[in-house]
């Protein structure tokens, strides 16, 4: 828990041997260079991208982006769409995983690690290995074009990571609260309520964080199941969307390139903040010497 | 989903070895197991549906030949996996996915963890190249990699522009007609997108010891030197990390290949990701595209097991 005590925002404050490096004009002169120089490199996508995006037609390839429809796709409402898949990714990996993380760390029975190793024997299962049965269950459930569709599948792959954080966290939670609880004789469901959910507070919001990253990132699922152009999440419409550009005029190259820098836009906003949040937690609770 | 944030956090904490279970049976153990059952009920609702009755359908279809309306299904036994197992183009996008996440892995523990260090150092602008040397891990794959694939075009693409603007037009290429220079195109990408390593490396070198480094600097040695003989062992624990996450995720990726390359020249590039996800939504060889996932299953079982036994090894 020793990161967690460390809230400070400068992040070069724990780093001060390092900084004495920074005291070497050669040494500094020439990091700096090879940062710089690498950053200039990490840039060059975007401004291909920025640059391309107004060759033709100029900055209205961005107002109409943002006022009119492509090929049925509106796209501030990907983002609306995103965002909502996202949520609910998140909530219910943040729920199922808690409860599951209480039960594999605090409740003893019959085949705890047995059945604790089958969850986590799933962490490296990939999406595109299970897409057709996915395809499958989502219409024997009725769930075509539904939000639903997709964040169930994402919660399935996210949950073994789910469970494994949670459970590791509360099994370094001090012993002794739980047997104050259990020496007052407090039920199973308020020890879960009012002990172990405060206490497990820390890994749920970087899971949530991390949920929202990766739904943001997911094309897998949307491109299986959402079939409307209205329910096209952001990341889907880099795809749905290029058939509209396909002529291949140089207006039409400049509106496509637009359209991909403005799916970044928000991708970057979110993760960004939630950066700020999620390199802070990292290693927050870890058993690190 | 990127996975490679998954592994980072869990190797950080090793999975606990199982406890002395308590010899006596009281009522009271007894009780958990039914309230251990509702809690666990909502996990065991969605592992039923997305990865057992999901394995025991592929396990179904693998054996017919079927389109994805699943109707008029062909019985056809074996052969699906008999005709995976023997196509050239599976094995070459088995071989591909440990070629490009060995590409990965070196990248992220050479560049990633120099700028990394060179981050730490607290040189000018550190936060704001910190950003960006984060930006294309952090915007949705499928956009970073169509907007790459693009810059790869021959007659308008950034490469072949760049190249033509320094005066080397000599060197302009058919990035994706030739094998050779398709596999470079993907190396180039994939070392964009060491985001994460460096993020692990940046944020794990504040929580390690460094009072030796300190000493060394004091007696004078180099700064390479002290990168790597005393930086580089110190962060032994979050090479393991971004060994495993990114082996882990090189098997999760998809995206990067199918928007940037998509497999391009003939499939020299494609990995077990496109592979099957063309296959699944080529019409009747959805029975196929099964038999393959089945295949990529036990390889990503195998790899989930060997992190588990290493982490356990590690908590002993």
């Amino acid at each position: 828990m020793k990161t967690m005590k460390r809230r400070g925002r400068d992040m070069a404050g724990d780093t001060a041997p390092l900084a004495m490096l920074r005291s070497r004009s050669r040494d500094r002169f020439l990091m700096q260079a090879f940062l710089v120089a690498m950053g200039a490199w990490w840039l060059f996508p975007l401004y291909t991208a920025l640059r391309g995006s107004i060759q033709a037609g100029g900055l209205s390839n961005y107002t109409d982006l943002l006022t009119k429809p492509v090929a049925g796709v509106w796209l501030p409402r990907t983002f609306v769409n995103s965002l909502v898949i996202a949520a609910l990714h998140a909530g219910i990996v943040i729920s199922v995983s808690a409860a599951a993380g209480f039960a594999f760390s605090r409740l003893r029975f019959t085949g705890r690690e047995a059945l604790y190793n089958m969850v986590l024997i799933c962490l490296a299962v990939p999406a595109t290995a299970i897409i057709v049965p996915v395809y499958y269950i989502t219409g024997t459930l009725g769930l075509f074009d539904s939000p639903l569709a997709v964040a169930f599948p994402e919660a399935a792959l996210t949950l073994p990571f789910g469970v494994l954080l949670l459970r590791n966290f509360a099994d370094g939670l001090p012993e002794s609260w739980f047997e104050a609880a259990e020496i007052d004789r407090a039920g199973t469901f308020r020890v879960f309520w009012h002990i172990y959910l405060p206490q497990v507070r820390t890994p749920m919001i970087n899971l949530g964080i991390l949920c929202v990253m990766w739904s943001m990132q997911d094309f897998v699922f949307p491109s299986l199941v959402i079939r409307q152009p209205s329910g096209t999440t952001a990341s889907q419409a880099v795809e749905t969307i290029q058939g509209a550009f396909a002529g291949s005029t140089p207006l039409q190259t400049s509106e496509y390139y637009a359209a991909l820098v403005l799916l970044a836009v928000p991708a970057v906003v979110l993760v960004t903040v939630g950066l700020r949040w999620i390199s802070r937690g990292l290693t927050a609770g870890g058993t690190k010497e | 989903m990127t996975s490679p944030s998954q592994l980072a956090q869990a190797a950080e904490r090793p999975v606990r070895a199982v406890r002395p279970r308590s010899g006596r049976r009281s009522p009271r153990h007894r009780r958990h197991g039914l309230i251990a059952l509702l809690f666990l009920f909502p996990l065991l609702l969605f592992y039923g549906t997305y990865y057992i009755y999901s394995f025991v359908f592929l396990a179904r279809v693998s054996r017919q030949q079927v389109s994805l309306s699943f109707v008029d299904a062909v019985d056809v036994g074996w052969q699906n996996f008999r005709l995976v197992a023997t196509d050239t183009l599976f094995q070459h996008a088995v071989i591909n996915n440990l070629i490009f996440a060995a590409v990965s892995i070196a990248a992220a523990l050479t560049i990633g963890f120099v700028a990394a260090m060179m981050l730490a150092t607290g040189v000018r602008l550190h936060r704001t190249l910190y950003v960006i040397l984060l930006l294309p891990s952090l915007i949705p794959l499928s956009l970073f990699a169509t907007i790459f694939g693009k810059m790869l075009g021959t007659q308008y693409g950034a490469f072949n522009g760049l190249l033509r603007g320094v005066g080397l037009s000599g060197l302009q290429q058919d990035w994706l007609g030739q094998s050779n220079t398709a596999y470079a195109a993907v190396a180039v990408l994939l070392i964009y997108l060491i985001g994460l390593p460096i993020m692990y490396y940046r944020s794990d070198i504040e929580s390690v010891n460094l009072s030796l480094v300190e000493a060394a600097v004091l007696d004078g040695a180099g700064t390479w030197r002290v990168f790597r003989s005393l930086l580089f062992p110190l962060l032994r624990n979050t090479h393991k990390t971004v060994v495993l996450s990114v082996l882990l995720g090189s098997f999760r990726a998809f995206d990067v290949i199918f928007f940037s390359t998509n497999g391009a020249p003939s499939g020299q590039t494609s990995i077990t990701g496109t592979y099957i996800y063309n296959k699944t939504l080529a019409g009747t060889t959805v029975g196929y595209a099964s038999a393959a996932a089945l295949l990529l299953l036990l390889i990503a079982f195998v790899i989930s097991a060997v992190q588990l036994v290493l982490m356990r090894r590690e908590s002993r």
